[in-house]
């Protein structure tokens, strides 16, 4: 038996407008660009909307009526779910009657795509926690698979995801770190019991996510039953072909006229073409198949570029300054104890800001590899760190309004073991575990 | 290089081996008009013939310069290149003249051997016809197979030489009446000989892709004709200086530099209004100005008139040791050029660690990429980016130390294969082979 496990990412952040010097401690707004820019949220998110979230919902939501065997994952980001509320609220409505399906999994993920993880564990968990609650809110669901910004992984987010109750986490099948093995089975992190890992099958998802549209590869035009027969190949050779890519790719990244939909309409009965093939998502994939072996990580591995790891968001002085500049702010932000800084404050913390200041490409000349809605990366820069002066300007402001008295909520540790415990006991019940997770956080 | 069995005896020829060697080298030999060259400075024109110049020679061409008056130091026929293998033989017309930067009917002014200056009653566009003359005189004596003009005091030179030698002309444009003029219509006796010109060349080198827009936006040239051959960079070891404006300096003010000529072209008018902004904000910074021109009064009055006398000095033209001061002890170089076929400024700025804001309507905006670009009459994002490179240091380091490693990508040596390559296309030697 092959299973094939499908999962799409959706996510949009706030992009940072063209904030000069003379804003600072003048306009306290940073995302609402309104000409007609890519810095224009609310223009991008209805033109993303337009060409890939609409359609690609509609054939989804066809293909579930259809096949009663297919099923997928998706992640958000609660950058995105906020902007759907905002903007186009009838997209989150067809989201959310996809899930209803029951056939649709909702990954965990950290609440502002952020590099938290990497940057301050505590700021991490809390939009960690921040997420589930919003995909809950939303969806009705809690999510048992973590993945996390970019797909980046190391044997640290292995356990942290074990002792917080996941019982899967998502990472990149790299060849590198792989060696002989293959993507397409199980793995644990090193040093861990219960959780497993799910690899992306990086070859077969970049088929799809990058060279689909592309005229000079050897295999264009790429057609649905040619690629369920390169899945099939598995058979024998994996138990589970993992398909990770962004939901963008239909619609936005390879454009209808490429014939992605088409692919797409077609693509659950090719692959459905053999009996012994079916569709698992990424919990049935766990419940139902063992670790195979520990795979070892101690590098953070990402599904980014030819290098994956996190060189496009912090390979620069000026992205590493960045970084360095907003996770400074921790402190006093936490201390000013004020939602709407605080809120700010994660939403420069978003990796694409970073992308952004991404110099990796002027080396190779290929522009066009690293999208960003700015001229240039040092425009990135000045405009993000004209921001963050500003929210420092007004963090100070409320931290010295709010006195000395403050002071910042540290949870005992030996508490957040216990309730970690909880969780972890309580997902091993199944229908009584989300209702424990949601009252003990 | 060809390597061709037929050949000539009165042709000249580098043999591969013994002198009975069948197969023999043909050297190509370029008939170049130029108007200046090092080591008389009027600008980047010079510099740019040299360098191409001499990585033509180290390519195996031969290249007869031709310059329209004696030089002081290589104004000698045959002179030959101390590190270089061929020849560059200078031939000197009978007449001086001077300056091509400026209008057609500008007065010539000229300075005799003791030093004293003469006004003469001939305007610069007379000189450029009698050069034509003297250029079909040139061409009926040398031997060369390709032609070869830079810039428009040089284009009828080459025109009269494909008149009388029927041999292929290339024009190579460095500036335009139109990048002159600031963007304007420019003067329309110099418009319209660079009409005619690029309607007769057999092909146009552009020094940018800006200029090649220029080319065939506003003088309809067609787009085939136009090669795009960026400039080189000629880098020389840099040794820290003296630094200069050290009261400034202790005082903690910073200083954002300016150097070049004061005219429309440059854009120094928004550079200043930029300054006003820049100033509301961080009073903490010194605008050097260093240069001149024909805008130099209307740009003192300019600095009156928005209260920054304070903050604006006036340097005057800065040359050499202490132009390169200048350079390292500036924070932040800018060039906001309204229209700038290349721009050698930043290029010098960067070799000396200085990081550069630069205006998009410029050829060098191409070819670097780690540099602060800005419109040029975006006065407001200017002062923006003016502020953010003095306030994140950390910004300019990336800037600078990228920016010398990119500058290591821009050789005359490219630019000079790629000519090359068109000098073949153009004689159709590809194909013979």
């Amino acid at each position: 038996m092959l299973s094939v496990c499908l999962y799409f990412h959706v996510h949009q952040p706030y992009r940072v407008k063209r904030y000069r010097a003379f804003d600072i401690g003048r306009d306290n707004e940073y995302f609402n660009a309104l000409d007609q820019t890519d810095l224009n949220n609310g223009k991008v998110l209805r033109k993303v909307a337009e060409k890939s979230y609409l359609p690609t919902t509609a054939i989804l939501s066809e293909l579930l009526g259809r096949h009663p065997e297919f099923r997928f994952a998706l992640s958000f980001s609660g950058t995105v779910l906020d902007q759907f509320e905002h903007y186009l609220p009838q997209v989150l409505e067809r989201f959310k009657a996809l899930v209803a399906t029951g056939r649709v999994e909702i990954l965990a993920d950290t609440y502002h795509h952020s590099l938290s993880f990497f940057y301050s564990r505590p700021e991490f968990e809390r939009q960690v926690a921040l997420h589930a609650k919003r995909i809950f809110d939303i969806f009705g669901v809690t999510p048992r698979v973590f993945r996390n910004t970019e797909l980046s992984y190391t044997n640290d987010l292995g356990r942290w995801c074990e002792e917080n109750g996941y019982i899967g986490v998502m990472a990149e099948g790299w060849d590198p770190v792989l060696g002989w093995r293959s993507p397409n089975y199980l793995y644990k992190p090193p040093g861990c019991n219960s959780i497993k890992m799910l690899l992306k099958n990086y070859r077969l998802s970049d088929d799809i996510a990058f060279r689909f549209g592309n005229r000079s590869w050897e295999s264009w035009p790429l057609d649905a039953p040619t690629y369920a027969h390169w899945v099939h190949a598995h058979h024998g050779d994996g138990e589970t072909v993992n398909l990770f890519m962004d939901f963008e790719t239909f619609g936005e990244h390879q454009w209808e006229d490429t014939g992605i939909f088409n692919f797409l309409r077609a693509f659950p009965e090719a692959i459905l073409a053999r009996d012994d093939t079916t569709f698992r998502t990424p919990t049935e994939t766990v419940m139902a198949l063992p670790a195979v072996g520990e795979l070892d990580v101690p590098q953070v591995l990402t599904w980014a570029d030819t290098d994956r790891d996190l060189t496009a968001w912090t390979g620069n002085d000026i992205q590493k300054d960045a970084l360095r500049m907003v996770y400074a702010l921790e402190h006093d932000v936490l201390r000013a104890e004020d939602s709407s800084l605080t809120e700010i404050w994660r939403k420069l913390q978003t990796s694409d800001h970073f992308y952004y200041m991404c110099t990796k490409w002027f080396q190779d000349g290929d522009v066009h590899a690293y999208f960003s809605p700015y001229e240039s990366p040092y425009d990135a820069y000045i405009a993000f760190m004209n921001a963050i002066r500003d929210l420092q300007l007004r963090v100070t402001d409320a931290v010295r309004r709010k006195g000395e008295r403050t002071h910042v909520k540290v949870r005992h540790s030996w508490w957040s073991r216990f309730i970690a415990w909880v969780k972890r006991l309580s997902t091993r019940i199944p229908f009584i575990g989300r209702h424990v997770h949601e009252h003990v956080s | 290089m060809l390597v061709t069995k037929e050949h000539t005896v009165e042709r000249k020829y580098r043999c591969t081996g013994s002198s009975r060697a069948k197969f023999v080298i043909y050297i190509m030999q370029v008939l170049t008009f130029g108007w200046d060259y090092p080591p008389i400075r009027n600008g980047g024109l010079g510099v740019a013939c040299q360098g191409l110049t001499e990585e033509l020679i180290q390519a195996g061409l031969e290249v007869i310069f031709v310059l329209p008056r004696s030089q002081p130091t290589v104004g000698r026929p045959n002179f030959r290149f101390a590190n270089s293998g061929g020849t560059v033989r200078v031939r000197e017309l009978a007449f001086p003249l001077m300056r091509p930067y400026q209008s057609g009917s500008s007065f010539v002014e000229y300075f005799l051997a003791d030093g004293r200056s003469i006004r003469v009653n001939r305007s610069i566009l007379d000189e450029a016809r009698r050069y034509a003359i003297e250029a079909a005189k040139i061409a009926l004596e040398e031997e060369f197979d390709i032609i070869h003009a830079h810039d428009w005091t040089a284009y009828l030179a080459g025109i009269a030489a494909q008149e009388v030698s029927d041999k292929p002309l290339v024009l190579h444009v460095h500036a335009t009446a139109y990048d002159q003029a600031g963007g304007g219509h420019g003067d329309p006796d110099i418009r319209a000989i660079e009409m005619e010109a690029f309607a007769r060349a057999d092909s146009i080198v552009a020094i940018s892709n800006y200029t090649r827009n220029v080319l065939i936006d506003k003088y309809n040239v067609t787009p085939h004709k136009v090669v795009v051959v960026h400039n080189g960079v000629n880098l020389c070891p840099i040794e820290p200086l003296t630094p200069v404006l050290t009261e400034y300096k202790a005082q903690g003010k910073k200083i954002v530099f300016y150097n070049g000529r004061i005219t429309i072209q440059k854009g120094v008018d928004y550079f200043v209004r930029a300054a006003r902004r820049v100033i509301d904000v961080n009073p903490n910074v010194v605008f050097v100005i260093s240069g001149w021109g024909d805008m130099e009064h209307e740009i003192i009055r300019l600095v009156g008139a928005l209260g920054l006398s304070e903050h604006v000095i006036f340097a005057g033209a800065l040359w050499d040791e202490e132009r390169d001061r200048m350079y390292q002890s500036a924070d932040l170089v800018v060039m906001p050029s309204v229209s700038e076929p290349f721009g050698l400024v930043p290029l010098e700025a960067i070799q000396h660690g200085t990081p550069v804001l630069i205006s998009k309507q410029s050829g060098v905006a191409e070819v670097l990429a780690h540099a602060l670009k800005v419109d040029f009459w975006d006065v407001e994002e200017m002062a923006n980016k003016i502020i953010a490179a003095l306030d994140y240091p950390v910004m300019n380091a990336q800037l600078v130390r990228e920016g010398r490693l990119e500058l290591l990508k821009i050789t005359w040596r490219h630019a000079a294969s790629k000519v090359v390559d068109l000098y073949h296309s153009l004689l159709g030697w590809w194909k013979k082979r």
